[in-house]
């Protein structure tokens, strides 16, 4: 363990750390660009410059590509380092446009930081500056090379670390050029995150330019709802709108990133059309008096029907906190059913993941970087959970071999980030010659017999669930004995339902009342319900959510809902000033915020779904709950939504997961 | 479009290679010949012999100074302005050579002779100011000698000598 001196604080560090890490760890920020810790090191920047007052080496060095040693004693404030960093800055500035007030990443700019903080302010050069044509990079990202600084991340990133071939560096010396070999758009389903990673505004999100300056955004730690990996995520938010996604530190779930889906997705959260106020019969009202009637209508329906007709329909698209709420809800009625999936093979394989999985063998998306054999078994992986892409590629990389057996049904036709050896069945996989062997499937596809030939070799499992909270969800399942919904429909019992956030088709419900509906999505079920509830996004809710490998993890509020306070971007609606409404666009703008004072925020009537069940448990008699996490639950309120998350499988130590 | 036979030598070349990559060179020279400089068709058939994708074969061919992404003359005019022939005046040869092929840098004489471009070092900084033309190497320049190299390549003819290094 080398032992050294940054800044007159002593360091020990792991053998490897380079000092620009060594000094990180104590709290030492030594200004760079090219370095990031998510890729290979370029030393491309010079910025990174220490002096080294004693040691093995001495002098001026850079910090990011020199392995922390016994003995070193390094400066960052020595005046040779300091010159030596200012002189690097006004180099780099000399190509750099002066188009901070109209450039996207102006205040969110690490060279314009950097630039401040090296003091240079003035400009010597008065030469020409080097230009460049930009490229078309499709309806994503806005490509503006003349800010280029040369630091290579984004090429790092893109075909090292994304495995993506269509965008790189071409030229060299001062020609050097980032792009790709013709305009078109960015192939990678990971090219988002040139946005983060560009340290100025070579790439910006076009989806969200000019709306907002970094220090306008709502923040808030958040976590990804579109599969069930569970990307760490922040969105940028302004005026109740949100702008921008951008990827947030875990290193066990997403490292740095997210894909695009997570970070262009934005257009069910912005939808204008999105059901802002509760309806009765399809008359707008106030969420009490919706509740009232919708307690009413349940009450009635069961004295007539009985309450085992009564069906209490959930999915995995809730948080745990619904989940659970939606258990106490089923619970206040004495024969009603619970239900999370229409489909049995989703319902019962999700089921059995939570029943299978252990914290011995379960695998997190991290932890495919380091298998030595990896089986690809009947997953869609680009669409049911990108972002474990990226790890298998840097397994591949070091030369772990991945099979792949493929299901015909299930040919995306997307790409594949690394080679897969294609096999028929897990028999022809040499899984029990590799010691970290990881089989990557899926929940609703993965028969138990075939699991337990998985277990029996010691590999560890990457069971994708097939929605956000799935694992959460098939755990309540289990606790209060859910049944898929196709299975109660066949039983034809059920003849009237109350349903959340939930994806049920309209098609399977002839003859089955729709009596309440809550969601933030205007779904058909919400259509055909009585009583609609409109819910909050996860992005306008605290909550929790467990992804795949059983780690739950905290998402918190970023803003509160409503009409945004501008309406909604252009786009969005039609009645534009400039002209007739793009095809597909509704004719009229959403309704804006009315010029008047008052308490409450126009078009902010939603609530968290959980919070819509416990006000409806109230109405319907029950107890008022205002906290859904007790019982074994109760450790999971302490989450801190920076700090990784948790898995869950301590919380469960009396009920030992069933062995294979 | 390149003949069955210039792609099947291409092909084995690659097989041959350790990786595509380390192929790369001598495909793209190969096509360069071909076509007398790397077209866009050229770019995209290496990439399928290589198995790499269009901009990669480009990160590549746009690194090398005599891989030519355009149009260029029967022979390439290489002249060295690094360090050591800037000290041993290239300046002076190099506005020889303009004034004489009446051509701008980057440019190609009218009758598609020559096409004049600068180059970093040719690693004989003891010899400069020097000159390549084609495959020829011209050493410790004085404008009387370049225009007897100017003749003296004129005369040996038209011979594609950008494909240099080639058997």
């Amino acid at each position: 363990m080398p032992k050294l001196i940054i800044d007159n604080l002593p360091v020990e560090v792991a053998p490897g750390t380079t000092v620009l890490e060594a000094a990180r760890s104590v709290g030492i920020t030594i200004p760079h660009f090219c370095y990031h810790p998510a890729l290979a090191l370029a030393s491309a920047c010079r910025l990174c410059a220490v002096k080294m007052l004693d040691g093995p080496v001495k002098g001026i060095q850079m910090s990011c590509s020199l392995p922390a040693q016994d003995g070193m004693v390094v400066s960052t404030t020595d005046p040779e380092a300091l010159k030596m960093r200012a002189l690097v800055i006004e180099w780099l500035m000399i190509n750099h446009p002066h188009d901070c007030p109209v450039c996207d990443e102006g205040g969110e700019c690490l060279l314009q930081d950097f630039t401040i903080a090296g003091g240079h302010s003035r400009r010597r050069y008065q030469g020409d500056k080097r230009t460049h044509r930009n490229q078309y990079l499709g309806e994503h990202i806005y490509h503006e090379m003349n800010r280029c600084i040369q630091c290579y991340r984004c090429v790092r990133f893109y075909q090292d670390y994304a495995g993506g071939t269509d965008f790189g560096v071409t030229g060299s010396a001062g020609r050097v050029y980032f792009g790709r070999f013709e305009d078109g758009p960015l192939e990678s389903p990971f090219s988002g995150n040139l946005v983060d990673i560009c340290p100025t505004g070579v790439f910006t999100d076009k989806t969200g330019r000019f709306r907002a300056r970094y220090w306008d955004y709502q923040f808030a730690p958040s976590v990804c709802q579109h599969c069930s990996v569970g990307c760490n995520l922040a969105p940028q938010v302004f005026q109740r709108e949100v702008i921008k996604i951008v990827g947030r530190r875990n290193d066990q779930v997403n490292s740095w990133f997210i894909c695009d889906r997570a970070r262009f997705d934005k257009k069910g959260i912005n939808d204008p059309s999105r059901p802002r106020a509760p309806r009765v019969d399809g008359e707008a009202t106030d969420y009490e008096a919706a509740l009232d009637a919708l307690a009413a209508r349940i009450y009635d329906f069961v004295e007539v029907h009985g309450p085992e007709s009564l069906a209490f329909v959930g999915s995995s698209r809730l948080s745990l906190e619904g989940c659970l709420m939606l258990g106490e809800l089923v619970a206040n009625f004495d024969a009603a059913s619970l239900s999370f999936y229409g489909d049995p093979a989703e319902a019962k394989g999700s089921q059995l993941a939570t029943e299978l999985l252990s914290g011995e063998n379960v695998a997190a998306p991290a932890d495919l970087a380091s298998a030595d054999c990896i089986v690809l078994l009947s997953v869609d992986l680009m669409n049911e959970g990108p972002m474990l892409a990226p790890f298998i590629r840097k397994a591949w990389l070091g030369g772990t071999k991945v099979y792949r057996i493929a299901d015909p049904a299930l040919l995306s036709g997307q790409q594949l980030p690394f080679d897969c050896i294609e096999a028929a069945t897990l028999a022809e996989v040499p899984l029990e010659q590799a010691s970290r062997a990881i089989v990557v499937c899926h929940a609703t596809r993965t028969p138990r017999e075939e699991l337990s030939d998985v277990a029996a070799t010691g590999a560890r499992l990457a069971m994708l669930q097939p929605g956000p909270n799935g694992f959460g969800a098939a755990l309540v399942a289990r606790e209060h004995g859910a049944r898929p919904f196709d299975e109660l429909l066949a039983a034809r019992k059920v003849r009237g339902i109350v349903a959340f956030e939930s994806d049920l088709p309209v098609a399977n419900l002839k003859g089955i009342t729709v009596l309440g509906c809550a969601d933030w999505q205007a779904t058909e079920l919400s259509q055909k319900a009585g009583v609609f509830l409109p819910t909050t996004t996860w992005m306008e809710s605290t909550g929790t959510s467990i992804n795949f490998e059983g780690r739950a993890q905290r998402f918190e509020r970023a803003f509160r809902p409503g009409y945004p306070l501008k309406g909604l971007d252009a786009k969005y609606y039609a009645q534009s000033r400039y002209g007739e409404p793009a095809p597909g666009q509704p004719k009229t703008p959403p309704p804006q915020p009315p010029r008047i004072p008052r308490g409450e925020i126009p078009g902010g009537q939603e609530i968290e779904a959980w919070k819509a069940m416990a006000r409806l448990l109230e109405k319907l008699g029950g107890e008022l709950i205002v906290e859904p996490l007790t019982g074994s639950w109760q450790p999971l309120r302490d989450i801190d939504p920076e700090a990784g998350g948790e898995r869950i499988f301590s919380l469960f130590k009396s009920s030992e997961p069933d062995t294979l | 479009m390149i003949p069955e036979q210039l792609k099947k030598t291409l092909e084995a070349r690659v097989a041959h290679a350790f990786s595509a990559r380390e192929a790369a060179v001598d495909v793209m020279k190969d096509l360069q010949f071909h076509y007398g400089w790397l077209t866009d068709e050229a770019v995209g058939e290496a990439a399928e012999i290589l198995g790499l994708s269009r901009l990669q074969v480009e990160e590549l061919a746009t690194f090398y100074e005599m891989i030519y992404r355009r149009p260029v003359g029967n022979k390439m005019i290489h002249i060295c302005d690094s360090i050591s022939c800037w000290n041993a005046g290239y300046e002076k040869i190099l506005d020889h050579l303009k004034a004489r092929l009446g051509v701008e840098v980057g440019g190609t004489t009218a009758d598609g002779q020559f096409t004049l471009v600068p180059c970093c070092c040719m690693g004989r900084c003891g010899d400069g100011p020097l000159i390549s033309i084609g495959s020829t190497i011209y050493d410790n320049l004085t404008p009387e000698l370049v225009d007897q190299a100017l003749e003296l390549e004129r005369l040996s003819g038209s011979a594609a000598p950008e494909h240099q290094g080639q058997a």
